[in-house]
């Protein structure tokens, strides 16, 4: 008690320009310099070459690599150091099936709830159906922004899957305890992982959709959900199909302000 | 909230004026029918056509739904396939900041926003 209180006070007494001079700050920290337009080096290019892969071999991934990734997973920031997850590993096909099987059929119920696209304009079940996506958009509108409406369409239909017969799913659970804004810090280790992944030759995607398995009391039980944890993402794992990762691809960008010499632009 | 509830602007999904999704554009010329992007396209939106022997992709019937992400051009060996525009919806979907679509920049152009 009395160190620390004796070191809060030394802390207060720090002069006030704790600045050293440029040449003493800066003795063993190097600078590298990049020059504009210089190649990508080798986390960028990572990074560039990312995609998601929905279609996998059979060939199981290796244990060590799933280790492996988990490891660069672990030393993830997160807010407060709270490290709010923990981490389910399904590499059984018969949980794997199970867990798709359910998931779909949520998908179809929920589909069968709110797809008014299934009937024509006028009819009656179109006024109902399109009644309740109506209800469920003003309730909870990021969830059914027109994009999740045709993937949960397209899996009911048998037309898109949800774990895309990854051989491994790494179930990723957010504790609701966590500091701040767990979700984030979800985000932030899964991009550990899957950059791992990435960098092994492997083929990652997230899986919102594994969401679903929250709203059955057996499922959190078969995967070990306990109270104050959550199915929060999944990401599916395998050796990807094809050579996704050869090519840059064009994205949209994004709108940057910038400040400085007393000016604002707005750059794109 | 109950104004919120009757009359939220709800973009309908089979209104083209509502939901916009920019359709792929096909080289049907450079296509070989090889099914890869069929099997990556995240919307399940592409397929295959043609007489056997000379299949080509296109677009399923109703073919809302792509969501401009690239993985069918990034795994298309013959380039043959490619978004250009992002998708874009009406009311509380409509989206701000977005602009047009390039390929990752080395060196940055001061170049001023525009919307896409």
């Amino acid at each position: 008690m009395g160190a620390a209180m004796a070191k809060q006070s030394a802390q207060l007494q720090m002069p006030e320009d704790q600045e050293l001079p440029e040449e003493e700050a800066g003795r063993d920290a190097e600078i590298v310099e990049i020059a504009d337009g210089a190649d990508w080096n080798v986390v960028e290019r990572a990074f560039l070459t990312r995609r998601s892969i929905r279609k996998f071999k059979k060939k199981q991934v290796p244990e060590h690599l799933v280790h492996r990734m988990l490891e660069v997973g672990r030393f993830a920031p997160s807010q407060g150091n709270c490290q709010p997850y923990k981490f389910v590993v399904i590499r059984e096909p018969e949980l794997l099936a199970g867990m798709e099987e359910y998931c779909v059929s949520e998908c179809r119920r929920l589909s069968g709830a709110i797809d008014y696209t299934a009937y024509p304009e006028g009819s009656l079940k179109r006024i109902a159906t399109k009644s309740a996506a109506r209800l469920f958009n003003s309730l909870d509108p990021n969830m059914m922004h027109p994009i999740p409406l045709t993937a949960t369409r397209a899996i009911a239909a048998g037309r898109f899957m949800v774990f895309h017969r990854a051989p491994t799913v790494i179930v990723i659970l957010m504790d609701n305890h966590g500091i701040g804004v767990p979700a984030i810090d979800i985000g932030i280790v899964g991009t550990n992982i899957i950059m791992a992944a990435h960098s092994y030759g492997l083929g990652t995607c997230w899986i919102g959709f594994s969401k679903l398995l929250n709203r059955s009391p057996q499922w959190r039980e078969r995967l070990g959900v306990t109270e104050r944890f959550e199915v929060s993402e999944a990401i599916c794992l395998g050796y990807p199909v094809g050579k996704p990762a050869e090519s840059e691809i064009e994205r949209a960008t994004h709108e940057i302000a910038w400040f400085e010499n007393g000016e604002k632009k707005i750059l794109g | 909230m109950l104004k919120r509830l009757l009359f939220a602007d709800f973009p309908v999904l089979d209104d083209p004026q509502a939901c916009r999704f920019y359709p792929v554009e096909i080289d049907l010329e450079r296509c070989d029918g090889c099914k890869l992007c069929t099997m990556v396209c995240p919307a399940a939106t592409l397929e295959l056509a043609g007489e056997k022997g000379a299949k080509k992709v296109r677009l399923i019937a109703d073919g809302y739904g792509c969501i401009s992400c690239n993985n069918c051009y990034a795994i298309c060996k013959q380039q043959a396939i490619k978004a250009r525009r992002h998708y874009k919806m009406t009311g509380f979907y409509n989206t701000e900041g977005l602009g047009k679509f390039s390929p990752p920049r080395k060196s940055f152009k001061a170049e001023p926003f525009c919307e896409a």
